[in-house]
């Protein structure tokens, strides 16, 4: 492939992946995305890597945790 | 004009050295300069809405601190401490302002504070010198055939998969990965809440991230997790 934005935007897919790029440079990433398969398929890396994560990290607090948390925050409280 | 100096009387009791500890760890930059001008008999503790407001926040700051302990008993502790420590310094938090945010400061404070030294971690703040040869590696292993393949994998991995490869990564890449993308913090916020330049982050999420597709790939290839239909076409 010639030079065709792919080394700006793979530089930038992480960033455009995470909304960190102001509108100007998204659009041109998106506008290139669009067009190159190689980079499309980058960016749908990227997207799974994150949505593993966050499916792999969802947690739920122990019951008897939250008791001990109010348990204590209310004990302070009634001391004042 | 100062009306409201000292409505709470200073926390003296002592079984309550942590209530000054906490109020001096929060950064001051999280605090208000809350000068109401109403006479301190109608203004509320603030502190009478932190079980409504913070509380919600429990599942979320437990996730995180079982990737910072990295054991559900530490993590319980940290959770709790957390919140002791929120709710001393819940006054100072400006209503309005993002309070998930400001609660993960004071989470990641008080790990790195106490946790942080008891743990054993074999990249504890060496992450500098990890040279990116070495994070290369982890990349260069990959063995999936193509993109799509590859994506296809990670996704079918099992969640144990997925947290054992974010655990064996170093600590400051594993939570600035946690933070934007599972709490989707904004890298300014994640900055903030790790006390580290915006570049830093970004370095650590990168870094981190490539650690993570290379071990969660390697780990696919091993079990022979492939979409075989897929390996052969490589879409260019």
């Amino acid at each position: 492939m010639t030079d065709c934005g792919c080394d700006k935007a793979k530089a930038e897919l992480e960033e455009y992946l995470h909304n960190e790029l102001c509108s100007t440079d998204a659009e041109d990433i998106r506008e290139h995305l669009a067009g190159c398969v190689d980079c499309e398929s980058e960016l749908h890396v990227g997207r799974v890597l994150t949505e593993a994560v966050q499916r792999a990290c969802r947690e739920t607090a122990p019951g008897d945790l939250r008791d001990q948390v109010l348990l204590k925050i209310r004990t302070i409280q009634a001391t004042h | 004009m100062l009306t409201r100096e000292r409505v709470r009387p200073p926390v003296v009791t002592p079984g309550m050295a942590w209530a000054e500890r906490a109020l001096a760890e929060v950064d001051s930059a999280l605090m208000s300069n809350s000068t109401p001008d109403t006479p301190p008999a109608a203004t509320p503790d603030p502190r009478d809405l932190f079980e409504e407001q913070a509380i919600p926040f429990l599942d979320q700051l437990y996730g995180a601190a079982l990737r910072m302990t990295r054991n559900p008993a530490d993590a319980q502790d940290l959770v709790q401490e957390t919140f002791v420590k929120a709710y001393a310094a819940f006054g100072q938090f400006e209503q309005g302002t993002n309070l998930k945010a400001w609660l993960y400061r004071i989470l990641t404070n008080t790990f790195i504070n106490t946790y942080r030294k008891k743990q054993r971690d074999p990249y504890k703040g060496t992450i500098s010198d990890m040279e990116d040869w070495q994070l290369g590696e982890a990349e260069s292993a990959t063995a999936m055939s193509s993109r799509s393949a590859e994506a296809e994998a990670i996704d079918h991995l099992p969640d144990s998969a997925v947290k054992d490869a974010l655990q064996s990564i170093p600590e400051d890449f594993r939570l600035a990965v946690y933070f934007a993308d599972v709490e989707g913090f904004s890298y300014q916020e994640i900055a903030d809440i790790m006390k580290t330049p915006v570049g830093t982050v970004m370095s650590r999420l990168h870094r981190g991230r490539r650690l993570l597709r290379g071990l969660l790939t390697d780990y696919a290839a091993d079990r022979g997790i492939r979409v075989a239909s897929k390996t052969g076409s490589t879409k260019k």
